[in-house]
């Protein structure tokens, strides 16, 4: 079963545990990644606020080299910004003239009938809650966490497709399986404040303090998220107000430490705020 | 029509709104000023105004007002007041294309740095293909006479691995080459609306 793989600027960089856990779980899993080759960037935020055109040529360009050169017809990104623009140029590439348009810009043949994946989706649509739990050898022993969403995995729903935007819960599902043992809280798709780290960091402090204090008042032992941004906002900005720090785990990390991998194959050590205590707390190590 | 706007009397000019529906589709007349776009922003308290304010200064045609406003700069795009305005708008799509034109009409950022940094985002994304975070950060910092933001966290990434210290360059020339044909459009071909407006009311 093999499925392309555009990891996205994020992945190669400040989210390289993403990247690493993320291959690690799909081959156990039994699925197969190829990279898509010589990626380019999607454009990311900047692109729609800056230049409309290119931000939905980038990505067209991306699924044409998908389909021309690496000859496949699904593809995940488990970035969340990569995986927005890549499902919006295709929602947008539905008019006929707009397609026209993206198809001049961006050199090449735009490709119909690509499937878009988030890694949430691709553990879903691939393997299923069924087959997860085969695979599962060591439960994560109820290890409370909540699951943080972010905005774009599951916004706006007429691209993503998906019903429960306000309050998701297929990355509890997939952590319950797990053996985790998924909270209900507010914060599941607030906003981190995003690339406003680079720009306005207070803006992300006061952000990223609300959903962590939310987290903490429920009895969180750690966030399971699905983006490279949130990670790094919510990893690298604790500690300052003086709240007690929550690991901030990618799913797929959890998924991994279930599988019985151990957290330092997993990029685990990298994060910033110490995730790996709470793992030897549970036995997990 | 004339409205008074702070005890000014402005002639209503349609023209902001007409040119704001042709980039995005959107009909910013829809708005009937519910709010829930504002008492759901995250970043409302930073923006002194709000996403609403934002929909009314386009119905009144006060386009420098709305260019002018801290709104447009510190809004994160995260798409709340887009999926629950009940009047279908997709407001973040309405403030990206009110950034364009006051970028195009070279109207000064109030606030936020935020224009600066999709600028140099651009321009390493049209050079390179990929991005260059160290290279985006440092620049970005230097510009903004912040030149030590962050630079222990920085340090902490790299020592983590997870800053690249060099640039990886990806298809540079295909990916310039894509820059250059979409500048080189002709105007008002920039964006249409998205098909089959009517299945957004559900």
């Amino acid at each position: 079963m093999k499925v392309g793989y555009y990891p996205g600027c994020s992945l190669h960089s400040t989210g390289r545990e993403y990247d690493i856990s993320t291959r690690k779980v799909t081959a156990a899993l039994g699925i197969e990644l190829e990279e898509v080759k010589n990626w380019v960037c999607c454009g990311s935020s900047p692109a729609h606020q800056a230049d409309e055109m290119v931000s939905l040529a980038l990505p067209a360009l991306n699924l044409a080299i998908l389909k021309e050169e690496n000859g496949l017809n699904e593809v995940v990104a488990p970035c969340a910004s990569c995986y927005s623009r890549l499902r919006n140029a295709q929602s947008r590439a539905e008019d006929d003239d707009t397609r026209h348009e993206m198809e001049k810009v961006s050199g090449r043949k735009f490709p119909r009938d690509v499937r878009i994946l988030h890694a949430i989706d691709l553990v879903l649509v691939k393997t299923g809650l069924e087959g997860l739990k085969k695979k599962v050898v060591r439960k994560l022993n109820g290890l409370k966490v909540v699951c943080y969403y972010g905005c774009l995995i599951t916004r706006p729903p007429k691209v993503t497709g998906v019903k429960d935007y306000e309050v998701p819960q297929s990355m509890e599902s997939i952590l319950e399986v797990a053996g985790a043992e998924p909270l209900d809280w507010n914060m599941r798709t607030a906003c981190c404040g995003a690339s406003l780290a680079l720009t306005s960091t207070e803006v992300v402090r006061e952000l990223t303090g609300k959903i962590m204090a939310d987290a903490a008042s429920v009895g969180a032992e750690a966030v399971a998220v699905g983006c490279p941004l949130c990670h790094s906002n919510l990893d690298t900005r604790q500690g300052l107000n003086g709240a007690a720090p929550i690991p901030v785990f990618y799913f797929t990390e959890l998924l991994g430490i279930a599988m019985g991998m151990k957290p330092g194959e997993l990029g685990i050590s990298r994060h910033l705020t110490d995730a790996t205590g709470i793992l030897d707390k549970r036995g997990l190590k | 029509m004339k409205v008074a706007l702070q005890g000014r009397e402005l002639a209503v000019d349609h023209s902001f709104a007409a040119e704001i529906r042709k980039r995005t589709g959107e009909n910013v007349f829809l708005c009937y000023q519910c709010r829930k776009c504002s008492s759901g922003c995250p970043v409302r308290s930073w923006m002194n105004g709000s996403p609403a304010e934002l929909m009314r200064f386009a119905q009144m045609g006060l386009a420098q007002e709305a260019m002018e406003s801290k709104a447009i700069w510190y809004c994160a795009s995260c798409l709340t007041c887009s999926v629950r305005c009940p009047a279908g708008i997709d407001i973040a799509h309405v403030v990206d294309a009110m950034r364009m034109m006051a970028v195009e009409q070279k109207v000064p950022a109030q606030g936020a740095p935020m224009r600066l940094l999709n600028r140099l985002w651009m321009v390493i994304l049209r050079f390179s293909g990929r991005m260059y975070e160290m290279g985006l950060v440092g620049t970005l910092n230097s510009l903004n006479r912040t030149p030590f933001k962050d630079m222990g966290l920085g340090a902490k990434l790299i020592a983590k691995g997870k800053l690249n210290l060099l640039p990886h360059p990806s298809r540079p020339f295909e990916v310039m080459r894509l820059f250059n044909r979409a500048r080189a459009r002709p105007e008002g071909a920039r964006s249409r609306p998205l098909p089959e407006r009517a299945e957004r009311k559900q």
